[in-house]
């Protein structure tokens, strides 16, 4: 067997991994996690940060910084924003998956001047 | 399943361990060590010692919900800020700039999951210590720290005729399983009422304005609804063992609560009102409720400018 080979069985396995892993999480969001409401110290939640680590980080690394994020979401720590760190696959603008879009909304510019409605 | 029985080895052996002390120290005290009620008083004792263990997590979380009081005025601008739009991107949007507003302060009202998280494996361990009994017991082995004498008295251990190994579901023919029934079931009706009690009251009692019109509380309310399917399913699969735990659990849970909602309110909520009216009627000074922060004047002077103080109560009688 060569390396290539080697290299393509592997990246099989990982895009096989990948799909299930993404079922899992899509499950997880639509049915366990609306049951105790929204609890995640952190933006993107857990589940959200997870699930966009693995589209586009992939089973390995994404499920690597899916448990990273878990350890650091504990009653000590201040939360915030957290985003998944950038690089992995590539999307073309427009047919990002949507997890990604939903992980980085657009905030818009402060209107201090606008009316209160 | 053998990577799961791993990670949940150490849990069973803290488990066991708590309720064979717990156990021994009863029997210690005069207790018959053969009887159901001994070892349902070790059930009680490990829930303690679980919930007492997870006290300081509330604890910093009140303390947490105390502390938003701080950032009222910037969490209503961006409110403000997206009133009426209420398509996914843009509440995706508002929940990052409130994230970034609560790292600012350094408070967040979310627990996060790590409560649920710690509770789970004990939870699955107590599961299969007390599901395992009545094999444990045929086959003459012992579980964690209990020995298989400890194991022979549980799987024989009754309350009011029902074994507590036991379960609705899985002892059809066997003896006692009326009296398994109908203890399920009471307990199925104990769990959901007590969770629905709690649940009320936070809702009625301990939400500010603000809270209660998110869209956290349409989530809330659901979980009002679903949480006792989950316990009636559970209540016929398990034994009255982990039944028992199970209620134990939500009744401290429940008592928690009334004790936070009546000593320390949310600020704005209506829980909060009563609290001062309370101290107002015996004389007391108004504790600040909203934590002992060095703010406290300033919040102070924002409150009569807001509106009269007679127009909580008004609101108050409204919604009742």
């Amino acid at each position: 067997m060569t390396a290539k080979d080697t290299s393509s069985v592997f990246s099989r396995l990982s895009l096989f991994l990948r799909a299930g892993l993404i079922g899992l999480l899509m499950i997880y969001r639509r049915l366990i996690s609306p049951l105790y409401g929204p609890v995640c110290r952190f933006f993107p939640s857990c589940s959200a940060y997870a699930l966009e680590a693995v589209t586009v980080h992939g089973a390995f690394k994404g499920t690597w910084l899916a448990t990273k994020r878990m350890c650091r979401c504990h009653p000590w720590n201040d939360g915030g924003v957290d985003h998944v760190p950038p690089g992995g696959k590539r999307f073309a603008p427009g047919e990002e998956p949507q997890i990604v879009v939903l992980n980085h909304p657009v905030i818009p510019a402060d209107e201090e001047s606008r009316p209160a409605a | 399943m053998d990577f799961f029985e791993t990670i949940l080895l150490p849990f069973r052996w803290l488990v066991s361990w708590v309720m064979w002390a717990f156990h021994e120290g009863f029997t210690f005290l005069g207790m018959d060590a053969a009887s159901g009620w001994t070892w349902t008083l070790s059930i009680v004792g490990l829930v303690v010692v679980i919930r007492a263990a997870l006290i300081p997590v509330f604890v910093k979380q009140i303390k947490a919900q105390r502390g938003m009081q701080a950032l009222q005025p910037d969490l209503r601008k961006l409110q403000q800020k997206y009133k009426g739009k209420t398509d996914q991107l843009s509440r995706q949007a508002m929940t990052q700039e409130q994230m970034a507003l609560y790292k600012k302060h350094g408070t967040n009202p979310f627990a996060a999951c790590l409560p649920i998280l710690i509770q789970m494996p004990f939870f699955f361990a107590l599961f299969t210590v007390l599901n395992g009994v009545s094999k444990a017991s045929d086959n003459g082995e012992g579980i964690g720290a209990l020995t298989v004498e400890d194991v022979r008295q549980f799987d024989a251990a009754e309350i009011f005729g029902a074994p507590l190994s036991s379960s609705l579901l899985h002892g059809w023919g066997t003896e006692g399983h009326g009296a398994v029934a109908v203890l399920s079931i009471i307990m199925i009706i104990a769990m959901t009422a007590s969770q629905f009690i709690t649940q009320k009251q936070i809702m009625a009692k301990n939400m500010s304005e603000e809270a209660m019109q998110s869209p956290f509380m349409r989530q809330q309310k659901m979980m009002l609804y679903i949480l006792p399917l989950v316990f009636g399913v559970g209540g016929i699969n398990f034994p009255i063992g982990v039944l028992i735990y199970w209620t134990t659990t939500n009744l401290w849970t429940m008592v928690q609560q009334f004790y936070v909602i009546r000593r320390m309110p949310t600020p704005g909520s209506p829980a909060a009102k009563a609290l001062a009216e309370r101290r107002a009627k015996k004389g007391l000074p108004m504790v600040p409720l909203l934590g002992e922060k060095k703010a406290e004047p300033a919040v102070e002077a924002v409150e009569p400018a807001k509106g009269q103080r007679v127009q909580p109560q008004r609101k108050n009688r409204k919604r009742k």
